[in-house]
């Protein structure tokens, strides 16, 4: 029931995404709110949490296939494959946030090595490429060498990429809500919390109810997401603390923008209340943590705390205008400070969800290679 | 009947407004009426291919056109374009800001040298201050080093360019730039929704091609048919380089009406620009970040 419902929301998803596909790639980006002034907007923020899920559950796969921790044996697959799916869905997002997608080859075969995009690029894609064969070689059921080597390049990737992707707006030295030296270090936190939550609702809500070490993986996920949650609070406290009383003005008004602005009930509703207060809660009752509903549920709260945590990383350092009176003095399409997202960027993010669930289950209910060891399991 | 008032003898002003009437006219009457016209002299017409005359006495755009033409017998890299912008002499009107959107056919949304408009202080002392701001040209430039496929980077004479045949449009520069000199163009004309309606001199169908037709930044044409570049691109001031290397100003600086935006090279010693880069009332902005600007401001 709960598969299907999944099924019936993926699919209303890509419905409602047809059109901001067709909008962006058959019409441009006349449609998008962000612009010259808030120059990266909801798909870039989307992008840095699907890429924050992907290298987050391969973090997890190392459990099973690199660590050998027996309660996970198993889980490693989905979290592969959960990797695969969600990279390339961070993929879309910031691929369509170009204005030139077209040109992407020119990354790999004219790159500027020293531009962090550059380096993120190939790191992306040989990410992808180690998700490949790790998954090629639990396909084929190794655990010898060759998976660990495998496993241990993607763990690499898995944690430079997460503190790459903070390090994409903390090099701008010129946005002050950015550029402190702990945000890049905070991201791999983000993106294992991250995957730690994708894992809550794959083994809750989608891995075998009747598996005899469910109750007991959920039960550990659970502490895990707990104790992430307890450190992602505490990022925000120093961050947020040092920046208001170091009075720097540019960083106060950001936080300001986060804490009381007209987005402010997402952050103190959706990212502290239901994304962070909620499932530490619920997480805590060691009869619901073990329930793979309510786990499952918790995750995709967590989840929607940190969509909109990598929104109130994104936007409020944009919407500082670097020069007084800039914004006043001329006016234009996106020459706007103030952002919200279009319905054609909400669109185009509903079908990427969409199709990322889809894939997901799909995945998991026609690849033999999962029927396969559903069996071996049973 | 009441009695008619005496007729008043004729006073003083009266007298003198009478003389004055019949003065002129004697005098409109004896004049030649062509030279009436040509009262004000003018300069006399330049031949074909004649410069306009130097010297230290010369109109300031004058000079500088000599400053850019003495500058572009140097070898590129010895070259230093800088500006420099008199806030004190500038009025905001705006003026360049249109010129460069001309010049360069910017579309809605793109702007490569807006005017700051400031309101400083309060009733009673209370003034304005206007400050244009073209791109930096920084020495460092913040912009350059994020692009991916070094689209943008600075040429042989130190100016930031953006190769729009290059440029994939990550947006990445314009979130570098801390002086927000970077625009993206979203591939907007400024005829797009007004009326059409037949009779008129230029319809907007006439209006939209001519918004559409190639551009010439960085020397070349740029056809913004079919979603061609510069749509999807970061865009910017380039100090007009495409006038520069003929021996033109830049065009924000041919247009300024008070004589405010000063250009040349600042390696030559009797250039305009020299004179002022040293002056000890001149700023450049955030020079905390080390970024080196280009353009200076007199205040």
């Amino acid at each position: 029931m709960l598969k299907r419902s999944l099924y019936l929301l993926g699919a209303l998803a890509v419905l409602a995404g047809v059109y901001g596909f067709y909008s962006r790639l058959f019409i441009g980006e006349r449609d998008v709110n962000y612009g010259s002034y808030v120059t990266w907007g909801l798909w870039v923020a989307m992008y840095l949490f699907f890429a924050g899920v992907a290298t987050g559950a391969y973090m997890l796969a190392t459990l099973d296939y690199l660590f050998d921790v027996p309660l996970f044996k198993g889980t490693g697959k989905y979290a592969l494959w959960g990797a695969l799916v969600t990279m390339p869905a961070a993929l879309i997002t910031i691929g369509f946030d170009l204005g030139h997608m077209e040109r992407i080859w020119k990354v790999y075969l004219q790159p500027n090595f020293l531009s962090l995009l550059a380096q993120m690029v190939w790191g992306y894609t040989l990410f992808l490429a180690a998700t490949l064969v790790s998954l090629w070689l639990a396909v084929r059921g190794r655990r010898d060498w060759a998976m660990k080597a495998a496993m241990s390049v993607g763990l690499f990737l898995a944690v430079f990429l997460s503190g790459g992707v903070g390090a994409l707006l903390g090099i701008n030295a010129n946005r002050a809500y950015w550029h402190v030296g702990l945000l890049p270090a905070q991201f791999p936190v983000f993106s294992l919390a991250s995957g730690t939550a994708l894992m809550l609702i794959l083994i809750g809500w989608i891995g075998r109810a009747d598996d005899p070490r469910r109750p007991q993986q959920l039960a550990v996920l659970a502490i895990m997401s707990v104790v992430l949650a307890l450190v992602k609070v505490y990022f925000l406290w120093a961050d947020f603390s040092q920046s208001l009383y170091s009075g720097l003005p540019d960083n106060v008004r950001a936080v300001n923008l986060v804490l009381f602005g007209p987005y402010g009930w997402a952050f103190w509703g959706l990212q502290i209340v239901l994304g962070t207060a909620v499932p530490i809660v619920v997480l805590l009752q060691p009869k619901l943590a073990r329930d793979g509903f309510w786990a499952g549920l918790m995750g995709v709260l967590i989840l929607i705390g940190f969509g909109v945590a990598r929104a109130n990383i994104v936007f409020p350092a944009l919407a500082i205008p670097e020069l007084e009176g800039l914004v006043t003095a001329f006016s234009g399409p996106h020459l706007n400070i103030e952002y919200a997202p279009s319905l054609m960027e909400w669109s185009v993010v509903a079908g990427v969800v969409g199709l990322a669930t889809l894939a997901y289950l799909l995945g998991t209910d026609r690849l033999p290679f999962f029927a396969v060891k559903t069996e071996v399991t049973k | 009947m009441p009695p008619t008032p005496p007729k008043a003898p004729i006073d003083r002003r009266g007298f003198l407004k009478a003389t004055g009437a019949a003065a002129a006219f004697l005098a409109a009457l004896a004049a030649d009426p062509e030279k009436t016209l040509q009262a004000i002299p003018t300069a006399e017409p330049l031949q074909a291919g004649e410069v306009p005359g130097d010297g230290p006495n010369a109109d300031v755009l004058i000079r500088m056109q000599g400053d850019v033409r003495r500058a572009l017998k140097k070898a590129p890299a010895d070259r230093r374009w800088v500006m420099v912008i008199d806030l004190r002499k500038c009025v905001g009107c705006h003026a360049c800001t249109i010129a460069c959107v001309a010049e360069n056919k910017l579309p809605p949304g793109v702007v490569y040298r807006p005017v700051l408009e400031e309101e400083l202080g309060t009733y009673p002392t209370v003034t304005r201050r206007f400050m244009p701001r073209p791109c930096m040209q920084c020495d460092n430039p913040p912009c350059t080093p994020v692009c991916p496929v070094n689209a943008t980077y600075k040429n042989e004479e130190g100016v930031t360019v953006v190769d729009y045949d290059q440029c994939i449009g990550c947006r990445a520069c314009l979130t570098a730039c801390p002086y927000g000199a970077r625009t993206s163009d979203f591939g907007y004309t400024y005829t797009e929704g007004t009326p059409v309606a037949d009779g008129l001199i230029v319809g907007q169908a006439a209006a939209d091609d001519y918004e559409r037709a190639a551009n010439y930044e960085y020397g070349r044409a740029w056809d913004r048919h079919e979603h061609g570049s510069p749509i999807g691109n970061a865009r910017k001031c380039h100090f007009c380089l495409h006038r520069v290397k003929n021996g033109m100003l830049p065009e924000c600086v041919t247009t300024c009406i008070g004589r405010a935006t000063l250009f040349g090279d600042a390696n030559d010693p009797e250039g305009v620009v020299a004179q002022f880069i040293h002056q000890p009332n001149v700023i450049r902005l955030k020079e905390e970040l080390g970024t080196e600007p280009r353009v200076y401001y007199i205040v």
